[in-house]
């Protein structure tokens, strides 16, 4: 044990480290900031991914999309009774779905119509809606919207009720019966969720069509086949699988994205500088040194494993601060600055509360990234230097 | 133990324990699962409104090669999050199937 952890070279370099305190604070900054930058950009995006992952199980076993030319296209309606007829399939949905620009603020909403507003939809929905109006929700034209589209709303003296315009120029009103809670926010912020007809209407489309077709599949060794079942029936249609999502949801930062190129970059450029000085050489005090304590007694094992305590105590020091202020940074503080990155030039913002996860493999990953390196880049210098003669050091 | 030891391990511990109380703190949030399931459930439609700048990023999984290469077949996009999040894997979906009769 006493081979291992040596108590009085380690307050030795402790020391060491105070003599040479300005160069040291510089280098542990330098770290600092380098390790809390990497982690904070891994944080937000494990965070994005697990929030997406979080509700994969409730999305639609498949979606059935019209592709013209390579965009999607409105189906019709008709091929709803057909699919339903496919065994193995508990429920089909056509579904009415898009975007609204709102020209006063500049944002686009998403649109979603639901086909009925049926008394066990209402019931589900009420847990999720905050000042839920009943009395309004039962009208025909209401709807339930994002905290985003709220606000903005509110913003533009649409505080109850909102004027649609439609493709011929014509007012929708639709009253405003309820607010998606703030915990849903990052899923719910653009939502617009109105009834189907209503949708119809400020989209201009025709009864009988719909943006895509939802299918449930409850068994889910049978959607593959259910898929190219389809595919066969509707050679114009794509089929998006809920397997097709998951690794869409798994893909959506690839390290050929820019952002973490540019990260990566930048941090280990500036990490090879500090090593590149560090391993060109000691400085003339720093030898000297090493040949007074070899000159005095010490052995190179002893030189070593001093230097390895000073290296240790910065990259570990800092490793650890750096941690510890990603993760207040980004799940107290909600990421100021870094949450642009990720939100846009978007002007609905959604409150960037990310699910806290503790993602180990990034962390060791980061670790090994750094400590170890800077620790070889420490060590090495003085080892060479420690091998010399003591005379030859001190001259 | 001399002094700069001491403060040593005050400050080492100090971080570990601000860390630790972080996480654990952080640990029993609740991350509202059931309310976003339900959500997702009514809504039926993938991906976060993170970001609401082009539609292939806000509805990401379910976009199309044109709307990516809107403006030209060999012009990428320029927005900020296209720089960021990767193109989805559903963009290469495309019919091809030929039909039996």
């Amino acid at each position: 044990m006493k081979q291992l952890f040596n108590l009085f070279l380690f307050e030795y370099a402790l020391s060491s480290l105070k003599r040479r305190g300005a160069k040291n604070i510089f280098i542990l900054i330098i770290f600092f900031i380098l390790i809390f930058l990497l982690s904070c950009v891994f944080f937000i995006s494990n965070s994005i991914k697990y929030e997406l992952n979080l509700t994969l199980k409730s999305l639609p076993d498949i979606v059935m999309q019209k592709l013209q030319a390579g965009r999607v296209q409105n189906l019709n309606i008709d091929r709803i009774s057909k699919i339903a007829n496919i065994p193995g399939v508990s429920e089909v949905t056509p579904r009415v779905w898009g975007y609204y620009y709102f020209k006063n603020a500049g944002v686009n909403f998403s649109v979603v119509g639901v086909s009925r507003f049926s008394p066990n939809y209402k019931k589900s929905i009420q847990k999720i809606v905050n000042k839920f109006d009943k009395k309004i929700f039962d009208k025909s034209d209401t709807m339930i919207v994002g905290d985003g589209v709220k606000k903005t709303l509110e913003k533009n003296y649409y505080n109850k009720y909102f004027d649609f315009i439609e493709p011929n120029g014509g007012f929708k009103k639709v009253y405003i019966a309820g607010t998606f809670k703030g915990a849903t926010s990052l899923e719910s912020n653009d939502i617009i969720l109105l009834s189907n007809k209503n949708a119809r209407k400020i989209f201009g489309m025709k009864n009988n069509e719909a943006t895509d077709i939802t299918l449930r599949v409850p068994n889910p060794k049978e959607v593959a086949k259910i898929a190219s079942k389809l595919e066969l029936m509707y050679p114009d249609s794509r089929m998006i699988t809920k397997n097709d999502l998951k690794i869409s949801y798994n893909n959506i930062f690839d390290y050929k994205s820019g952002i973490f190129l540019a990260m990566f970059i930048i941090v280990l450029f500036t990490f090879f500088i500090i090593i590149y000085d560090k391993a060109s050489g000691l400085s003339s005090d720093e030898k000297r040194e090493i040949g007074v304590q070899k000159a005095v007694g010490w052995k190179i094992g002893d030189v070593i494993l001093q230097k390895f305590y000073e290296a240790s105590i910065i990259s570990v020091v800092s490793f650890f601060l750096a941690i510890m202020f990603a993760i207040f940074y980004v799940y107290i503080l909600d990421a100021p600055l870094i949450r642009d990155i990720f939100t846009g030039y978007s002007i609905l913002k959604p409150a960037f509360k990310l699910p806290f996860i503790v993602d180990f493999q990034t962390i060791i990953l980061i670790f090994f990234a750094t400590v170890p390196l800077y620790l070889a880049a420490t060590i090495i210098p003085s080892w060479v230097a420690a091998t010399l003669e003591a005379d030859e050091v001190i001259r | 133990m001399n002094k700069i030891l001491k403060y040593f391990v005050a400050f080492f511990s100090l971080i570990i324990i601000f860390l630790g109380t972080e996480v654990t703190y952080l640990s029993f949030q609740n991350k509202h699962k059931e309310e976003k399931n339900i959500f997702v459930k009514s809504i039926g439609l993938p991906d976060l409104s993170i970001s609401t700048e082009v539609r292939y990023i806000r509805h990401r999984s379910l976009s199309d090669i044109f709307s990516i290469f809107n403006e030209d077949p060999v012009s990428f996009s320029h927005y900020l999050t296209t720089f960021v999040y990767a193109p989805s894997n559903v963009v290469n979906i495309t019919p091809n199937t030929i039909k039996v009769h």
